[in-house]
């Protein structure tokens, strides 16, 4: 099995986290990546129309979503995002978008190369 | 035990299912704050809830005050899950009536650690409802027989007279005396007594319709009230309480026993305008006249009392009934 680096997705914490269920991880895996795309089309479309509140409400699912699988760094990035849609810095926000979007391929690419049965 | 989660993130509700299954709880799961308020107020719903902060529709907090707001189900408790970590923001959820917030990502340990401290809550108030219940039974029924005590089929006779004067729908008073019980008790003891009254009152009990009333009036003395018992019935049903007591022995620890009543019946919608008191002498009377024809029998109150009428006049010899 390859281990993810911690900073991306700290699997050793997951999996401590759901005693050592391989095979919930991976449903839960399987479940991230069918809905991830949707989400992050949402918060992509919310970016450019400068729609804070809704960039504020996809950036708090995502962060919730991330937490839960330990991913840190995604997640870390949501919240920056969840914030930047609360105080309306429009500005700011493509450049988190760009960093999210970066770090959520790094994310998928580490859990396709995980080897849990599905 | 039943609990329900609402999520609206996918992940995150598999994973809380997975786990709360694991830990032997019967899981409901939904995706917003709207369905899991319709679960919640449901009579046979969770009591235990997992509710996500952040959802579609109805948000956790929103759903606190909804559930709270009906009064005649069991407590729910309620766990906020959050990734919000503000101090304002567990004040906020705590005060829409959540009784505990969780951050996520939640660590299981902790997450059981708490819904056992809701369970004990709700097995508490189990327990607290449980004690109040029976101090309502204490105090509306007698402790001999658990038939209604005195005071509440008084009280349950002057609500059905009102409603029979104000609908004009006929109602049956029966007043049941069982017979020579001072011999049964002064030969055999209280105890076999005590026998022939639970055993009375539970055929009683069982001879009526269950939207009807039977109470311990006294000592010896049942009081039956018939809803909606129309003329003609009233003397067959009232016939037929008296045969439940004297048709078949009653098994006491001193061998079988055949036990009578006597009984006094007042019938009619309309009811003139005398107080429950007054009517309770008449049937009294009606009883008495039961007795002195010889007992085992029933006796009827003049059937039909003109709507000013003040008085009725027992019938017994005419009306006996056997």
């Amino acid at each position: 099995m390859n281990v993810a680096t911690p900073s991306v997705l700290n699997i050793t914490d997951l999996l401590s986290r759901v005693d050592n269920d391989r095979e919930l991880v991976s449903e839960l895996f399987f479940i991230f990546k069918s809905v991830f795309p949707s989400h992050l089309q949402r918060l992509t479309d919310a970016v450019a129309n400068e729609l804070s509140k809704q960039v504020e409400t996809e950036s708090h699912t995502l962060k919730g979503m991330l937490l839960n699988l330990s991913a840190a760094r995604a997640a870390a990035i949501a919240a920056d995002l969840e914030n930047m849609g609360r105080e309306k810095r429009i500005a700011a926000m493509r450049g988190a978008l760009t960093e999210f979007q970066s770090e959520a391929e790094t994310l998928l690419s580490q859990m396709e190369s995980l080897e849990f049965p599905q | 035990m039943k609990i329900l989660i609402a999520d609206d993130d996918p992940v995150s509700r598999r994973l809380l299912e997975k786990t709360l299954l694991l830990a032997g709880y019967d899981v409901v799961a939904v995706p917003n704050g709207m369905a899991a308020a319709e679960q919640l107020c449901k009579q046979d719903g969770p009591r235990l809830a997992l509710l996500d902060w952040e959802m579609p529709e109805l948000d956790g907090p929103a759903v606190c005050p909804e559930v709270r707001k009906k009064k005649d189900q069991g407590y729910v408790y309620m766990v906020l899950l959050t990734s919000k970590g503000l101090k304002t923001d567990i004040v906020t959820g705590l005060g829409s009536g959540a009784d505990d917030y969780l951050t996520k990502p939640f660590d299981s340990g902790e997450l059981k650690a708490r819904l056992r401290t809701g369970q004990r809550i709700l097995h508490l108030e189990g327990r607290l409802v449980e004690a109040r219940e029976n101090m309502r039974f204490k105090a509306t029924h007698d402790s001999l027989t658990s038939l209604f005590n005195r005071g509440v089929i008084m009280e349950l006779l002057g609500r059905e007279i009102s409603r029979s004067r104000r609908e004009r729908v006929p109602t049956a008073i029966l007043l049941c005396d069982v017979d020579h019980f001072k011999n049964i008790n002064d030969t055999h003891g209280h105890l076999i007594g005590d026998e022939v009254l639970q055993e009375a009152a539970r055929r009683l009990l069982l001879s009526v319709r269950s939207y009807d009333y039977v109470g311990r009036y006294g000592g010896e003395e049942f009081l039956i009230i018939l809803n909606n018992c129309d003329p003609v019935s009233a003397p067959r049903r009232a016939e037929e309480i008296r045969r439940s007591l004297s048709d078949t022995t009653i098994q006491t620890s001193v061998g079988p026993l055949l036990v009578t009543m006597s009984m006094g019946v007042h019938q009619t919608e309309n009811w003139g305008v005398r107080t429950v008191d007054e009517l309770l002498h008449e049937v009294d009377s009606a009883m008495y006249a039961a007795k002195a024809a010889g007992r085992n029998r029933i006796s009827f109150t003049k059937p039909d009392i003109p709507s000013d009428a003040d008085h009725v006049v027992p019938i017994e010899a005419e009306k006996s009934f056997r």
